[in-house]
């Protein structure tokens, strides 16, 4: 059983990689104290594992999540590296790659990309690299599968050999070298190569450094290093070890560049190039994005999601549910039972299934923009906007997403590096008016505002946009002010995604979803069906004597300053926490009328239009979903932001209905 | 702390006689002088991207009502707030 570690920059095709390299992979779990999850693979010819770290330009983090790799390296000390280089950006993955090499393990290299360079007229002496680096290196094709086999071969096979008989490959001049060796005379040998651990530690890398603490008292170490700092800055034009050691590095790529890498032709505007311009041109770009945005909706939410759903549906509350009531009568089943599997589990697995051909198929068309580096641009071109707000531009995609469902906007938030930003976006996400809160809005347009439904409904999303614009510069000015908001960004060439890839990151999200989701709405349907089945005294006899009504009578009069102070809107909010939709079919049952018809009349016995509106702002606002809440105390791995997440939101939308309840009360509309 | 002066110094200087990237004509090819006063992260993340003091690289786009910049070097492209690509100073070759 041999442990391979897939290293490699960012946007190399890495998780291509990762994907022709093995059958099948599983989370398991998080690193160490980040929200990184750890991916690791079994590989295709069964012998051993994969383990995919995430992409890093250098080894020397700058951000916890960075971190993991060099944890990786020094914790688990892999039999095998296998290093994914992209052969059209040679100089700088090479920069990364001669780290790997002074970690003195077994390492080959897959050289990707190798159709990009042809077409650019690029010509790469695979063989005299492979000799001056002193590893094997096989080209590869990842889209294609081409080469992928062989590289799997070759790192099973370990015929790479042991580090030390390889080359040094940089010598770091005569202020960084004695002080390495003297670095290296105070450490016991041990599994990982100590000449690494050196010049990892005057690089800077501080999760090198922590280790070393654990190992040598801090002041030898803070001594050691000031002392070589200083030595740098007095003898060369760097202004530190850091700066020095980079120059050293580049010196060497640059030499090896110019052994084994022709450039032949000049190259020409390229297709990236030119659809860039259009992408990015003040008057085409938003509406490009527009468009695709609308177009994403439209096939999510109409086309093709919701005929699946619809399809699904009518497959649960028909054969199905019809199916397992005969079976339960067969079984002679009783009441209680009937009921909670009727009515609690599967109402509550109809509400997630119903959800799943959307999320899917969103989830697709994210990976779809992620892949094809459509992302990049979004981000910059929204950028501007944000910044206005202290967030990113790829905050924005998470948002947009949002409109669909909170849960897999939040998890988008994944690409945001800057832990402040990362952190706003996922809290101001639930802002975003989520499809299921348009069941709500449906309802109680159709029933007060039949003429002007459009601009009602498109009020409520601009007041939630409105709403985290606003909250996004206070809190970035208040509790989330300790860092500056940061911008940059990489826009890789345009590629069309590999089909493989696309569908396991499709799958993965999915999965990811469902799980949580499912698991959260599930439990809160069983919850709600039993608070609305008993009552105080035993089986309720009707649901207006549940402990549902109880809690609801006890709540309604806070509701009342907004203008729904009956228990009946009380108790369908509480079971809108579960999943905001629930909302109007609890209302149906407290209103005892189980048709929409029947509903929307009922409701003018309850509500004036300034109620409803004051409703349905509460609605927009109050808290996250269950499913959301969930997910946000994963993204977030904090309990206190979770909290806040929720709190936040009741309160903003407390004050916000009642201020329109009031308002309009005071202005005359009633 | 003859060399660190010397090393700011020099710096300032450079800083001074050098254009903004941001003022050079679109698509023109210049070189990097200095990147003093940009922000540590993203300066650290441009060197990782090979981008840094000495480094050639073309204005290729900037985005409206003062929005990002986009840049080319090496064959990447690479995109930074205005207020960061204010902090490269270039000269033309």
């Amino acid at each position: 059983m041999i442990h391979i570690g897939l290293i490699g920059n960012p946007n190399t095709g890495k998780t291509t990689v990762f994907n022709a390299l093995t059958k099948s992979y599983e989370y398991v779990g998080n690193w160490a104290g980040v929200t990184v999850e750890k991916k690791v693979g079994v590989l295709i010819n069964k012998q051993g594992s994969l383990t995919d770290l995430p992409g890093v330009y250098s080894l020397q983090p700058l951000s916890k999540d960075e971190g993991v790799t060099t944890r990786y390296l020094v914790e688990e000390s892999p039999d095998q590296l296998i290093n994914v280089v992209d052969a059209s950006q040679l100089k700088r993955n090479l920069y990364l790659t001669l780290q790997l090499l002074e970690y003195e393990s077994r390492l080959v290299m897959g050289l990707n990309m190798m159709d990009m360079v042809e077409t650019r007229g690029v010509q790469i002496n695979v063989d005299r690299l492979s000799n001056v680096l002193g590893v094997p290196i096989i080209p590869i094709v990842a889209r294609t599968g081409i080469g992928c086999k062989k590289l799997l071969d070759c790192a099973s096979k370990n015929v790479s050999g042991r580090g030390e008989d390889r080359p040094q490959t940089v010598d770091y001049g005569p202020q960084i070298e004695p002080a390495i060796a003297a670095l290296i005379d105070m450490l016991p040998q041990g599994k990982i190569s100590r000449r690494w651990v050196a010049i990892q530690f005057f690089d800077g890398n501080e999760v090198v450094t922590d280790w070393l603490s654990e190992r040598l008292p801090a002041e030898i170490l803070r001594g050691l290093y000031d002392q070589t700092e200083q030595k740098v800055r007095t003898e060369t034009e760097a202004d530190g070890c850091h700066m020095l050691i980079r120059l050293r590095r580049s010196q060497v790529i640059s030499e090896m560049i110019s052994q084994c890498m022709l450039q032949t032709k000049v190259s020409q505007t390229s297709f990236t190039q030119r659809l860039d311009r259009l992408v990015t041109h003040r008057l085409t770009g938003i509406p490009i994005f527009l468009l695709f945005m609308y177009l994403t909706f439209k096939v999510t939410f109409e086309w093709l999601g919701v005929r699946l759903s619809d399809t699904l549906d009518g497959w649960i509350s028909g054969p199905i549910s019809e199916g397992i009531a005969r079976a339960m009568e067969y079984a002679h089943a009783g009441e209680f039972i009937r009921s909670l599997i009727m009515d609690g589990i599967i109402a509550g697995v109809s509400g997630v299934i119903v959800f799943v051909p959307q999320i899917f198929i969103l989830f697709f068309i994210l990976s779809f923009i992620e892949d094809s580096g459509y992302m990049a641009r979004i981000a910059t071109v929204m950028d501007r906007l944000l910044e206005g707000v202290g967030l990113n531009g790829k905050a924005f995609i998470p948002m947009i997403i949002g409109f669909g469902c909170n849960v897999p906007g939040i998890m988008a938030a994944r690409t945001i590096e800057q832990p402040k930003e990362r952190l706003l976006t996922i809290l101001l996400t639930p802002l975003m008016s989520c499809s299921a809160r348009l069941t709500v809005y449906s309802l109680f347009v159709a029933a007060f505002f039949e003429a002007h439904q459009a601009a009602i409904v498109l009020s409520l999303y601009v007041i939630g946009v409105v709403l985290a614009l606003v909250l996004a510069k206070l809190f970035s000015m208040t509790i989330a002010n300790n860092e500056p908001s940061l911008f940059i960004v990489e826009l890789p060439p345009y590629r069309y995604p590999q089909w493989k890839t696309l569908w396991r990151s499709t799958w993965e999200k999915g999965k990811g979803f469902m799980r949580k989701a499912g698991t959260f709405i599930l439990a809160g349907s069983v919850v709600i069906w039993l608070l609305s089945y008993l009552g105080p005294s035993g089986k309720a006899v009707d649901i207006s004597h549940s402990f549902l009504q109880v809690i609801g009578s006890v709540l309604s009069p806070i509701f009342a300053p907004l203008g729904f102070g009956n228990w009946q809107s009380a108790s369908s909010l509480i079971t809108g926490f579960f999943a905001k939709e629930v909302v109007v079919s609890t209302m149906n049952i407290l209103y005892a009328a189980p048709t929409e018809e029947g509903l929307k009349i009922t409701l003018h016995q309850f509500f004036s239009p300034l109620q409803a509106y004051s409703f349905m702002v509460f609605t927009l606002v109050y808290v996250p979903c269950l499913a959301t809440v969930a997910v946000i105390r994963k993204e977030t791995a904090s309990r206190k932001w979770t909290w806040f997440s929720v709190g936040y939101a009741l309160i903003v939308a407390y004050l916000l209905a009642l201020f329109i309840y009031q308002f309009g009360v005071w202005i005359g509309l009633t | 702390m003859n060399g660190l002066d010397n090393d700011i110094h020099s710096q300032r200087k450079r800083v001074r006689s050098a254009m903004k990237l941001t003022d050079v004509q679109i698509g023109t090819k210049v070189k990097i002088t200095s990147m003093f006063a940009m922000n540590p992260f993203i300066r650290r993340r441009l060197s990782d991207l090979c981008i840094s003091e000495g480094s050639l690289i073309t204005l290729d786009h900037l985005l409206p009502f003062s929005g990002p910049c986009m840049i080319e070097a090496n064959g990447q492209a690479v995109a930074i707030r205005l207020k960061e690509a204010e902090c490269i100073r270039v000269v033309a070759v």
